[in-house]
């Protein structure tokens, strides 16, 4: 085994454990950053694999990406700022039956593949190499992907700014009723606005 | 060099350049306050050992782990931010193809480690602060990263020796005048100083390391002053030629020109007043985020 083995086993385990303890764990913070945890040593296993922008890039992504999401599933919990402890998962049955599935499945396809093996020569341009595939043959799906995800983003953007060029986004929205067709759900508002009643 | 004379060079740059800072902000904030500074050299150092000497203190219910390790942790990224710029053309500690995508990297969890320092201590102002440091830290983040990307055109790569190699014609600073401002920005926010102190400012009684003291309150404002460092060389580094010089050898010239951007960067953080976070937001989404597409528009038609 030499250094780059080593690195890859200690990456694979970080990747693995890490990726587990997301499910064990009872805060949504702690679960984010091990996941992103998780992606960093895969990161770090594709640039030993002589892929350092895409390996680097998994790493910036994904410290972007779940700082993001850890915000934003703390703002729309309903327990107070999501801060406190909460079970991560749900459907145990299920999703312990789907799981072994998957994994059987992919281990399986993994054992039974064969894979090719032609490693990179030392010295290559692989970054610059990168740059030409996604700026050439590659160009359409990249552009159509980015501008897609663009387009997503502003749209969510403006579906939840409150301020809109109709007036507040809240105004006149009920929350739904806990049955179907039923009333809707929560304190209702008093005619003509103003303090709410207290109902004892 | 050997790698183990490069190991000790990035330490004693590391460590001197903090002092240095610390140093310039004893002196500054002596002359606003009109005082005579008391022993502006070793204040620093005495503060150090005032600090090791306290004790650390606890928060009911912290997550210990995140909390202790963040310190370390931001202390390391900095750590790894100096180990990029090449100190000569012949002496870089870590030579990456992708330098400028791993600095890229360490400014994205800086930002991490900021929200854990904060959120780990279970504490209220500790919280206030890691919220308000992401929603500003991010976006700063964005705009540095484009006006990096812009440094990389001329040079036709991402590795920084390549891009100090590109300018020795014409520095960055010139062809490109408002990347460094941009990026000075970038470097308060990586270790809220000054105007882009949101996690750590004394209107939320230190922020992030309200509750911090002892030893990891030590590693945390060593990290900070570190963190300054780092951004000071990078942008020495891709804006003002690096190692680039005249008369001197290479290192020198780069410890000259990361000594005088740590001036201009202690300077702008004692002398600019903080705006409100949702002001700053305002400012960066709608000024200075198109002003950096700009800016790499500009740069990219230039090396075309």
């Amino acid at each position: 085994m030499n250094v780059t083995d080593i690195a890859f086993w200690i990456f694979a385990a970080i990747a693995v454990v890490s990726g587990w303890r997301v499910f064990c764990t009872d805060s949504m913070v702690r679960a984010s950053f091990l996941l992103m945890l998780s992606f960093i040593a895969v990161g770090l296993i594709m640039v030993l694999l002589n892929a350092p922008y895409l390996g680097i890039a998994t790493v910036f992504m994904m410290a972007v990406e779940m700082m993001v999401m850890a915000l934003f599933m703390v703002m729309y919990m309903m327990n107070p700022a999501g801060l406190n402890p909460m079970m991560m998962v749900h459907q145990h049955r299920f999703s312990i039956a789907a799981g072994v599935f998957l994994f059987a499945a992919l281990a399986g396809l993994i054992i039974v593949t064969r894979f090719a093996s032609n490693p990179v020569a030392p010295g290559t341009e692989v970054v610059a190499g990168l740059g030409k595939e996604l700026l050439g043959d590659s160009m359409l799906i990249f552009e159509t992907a980015g501008v897609t995800l663009l387009a997503t983003m502003v749209a969510s953007v403006i579906l939840s700014s409150r301020s809109g060029r109709f007036g507040a986004a809240d105004t006149g929205s009920v929350p739904p009723p806990l049955e179907p067709g039923g009333e809707p759900a929560g304190r209702q508002p008093e005619q003509g606005g103003g303090h709410a009643h207290h109902h004892h | 060099m050997t790698t183990i004379a490069l190991t000790a060079a990035w330490v004693a740059f590391l460590l001197g350049m903090a002092w240095y800072v610390a140093v310039l902000d004893g002196l500054w904030a002596a002359a606003r306050e009109g005082r005579s500074p008391r022993a502006p050299l070793a204040n620093p150092l005495y503060r150090c050992a005032t600090m090791l000497r306290h004790q650390s203190n606890l928060t009911e219910a912290p997550d210990l782990l995140n909390w202790r390790l963040a310190p370390a942790l931001y202390a390391g990224l900095a750590g790894t931010g100096v180990a990029l710029v090449p100190f000569s053309s012949t002496n870089v500690l870590a030579d990456l193809d992708v330098g400028i995508v791993w600095w890229g990297a360490i400014e994205a969890l800086t930002v991490v480690i900021v929200f854990l320092h904060g959120w780990s201590a279970n504490s209220q102002f500790g919280l206030i602060g890691a919220y308000r440091y992401v929603a500003i830290g991010l976006p700063v983040m964005l705009i540095s990263m484009f006006v990096l990307i812009a440094t990389a055109l001329p040079a036709e790569s991402l590795a920084i020796p390549k891009i100090i190699e590109s300018q020795r014609g014409f520095w960055n600073v010139i062809r490109q005048p408002v990347g460094l401002p941009l990026f000075l920005l970038l470097g308060l926010s990586l270790s809220f100083r000054g105007p882009f102190n949101y996690a750590d400012s004394a209107d939320v009684a230190g922020g992030t390391a309200a509750e911090v003291s002892g030893a990891p309150r030590l590693v945390w404002e060593f990290a900070r002053l570190a963190m300054l460092t780092a951004v000071a060389a990078v942008a020495a580094s891709v804006f003002l030629g690096g190692y680039l010089g005249p008369w001197f050898p290479g290192p020198m010239w780069l410890v000259l020109k990361t000594a005088a951007v740590l001036l201009v960067l202690v300077g702008l953080s004692h002398q600019l007043a903080r705006i409100s976070p949702s002001r700053m937001m305002t400012l960066i989404w709608t000024v200075l985020l198109p002003l950096s597409f700009l800016h790499l528009v500009w740069a990219g038609v230039l090396a075309l």
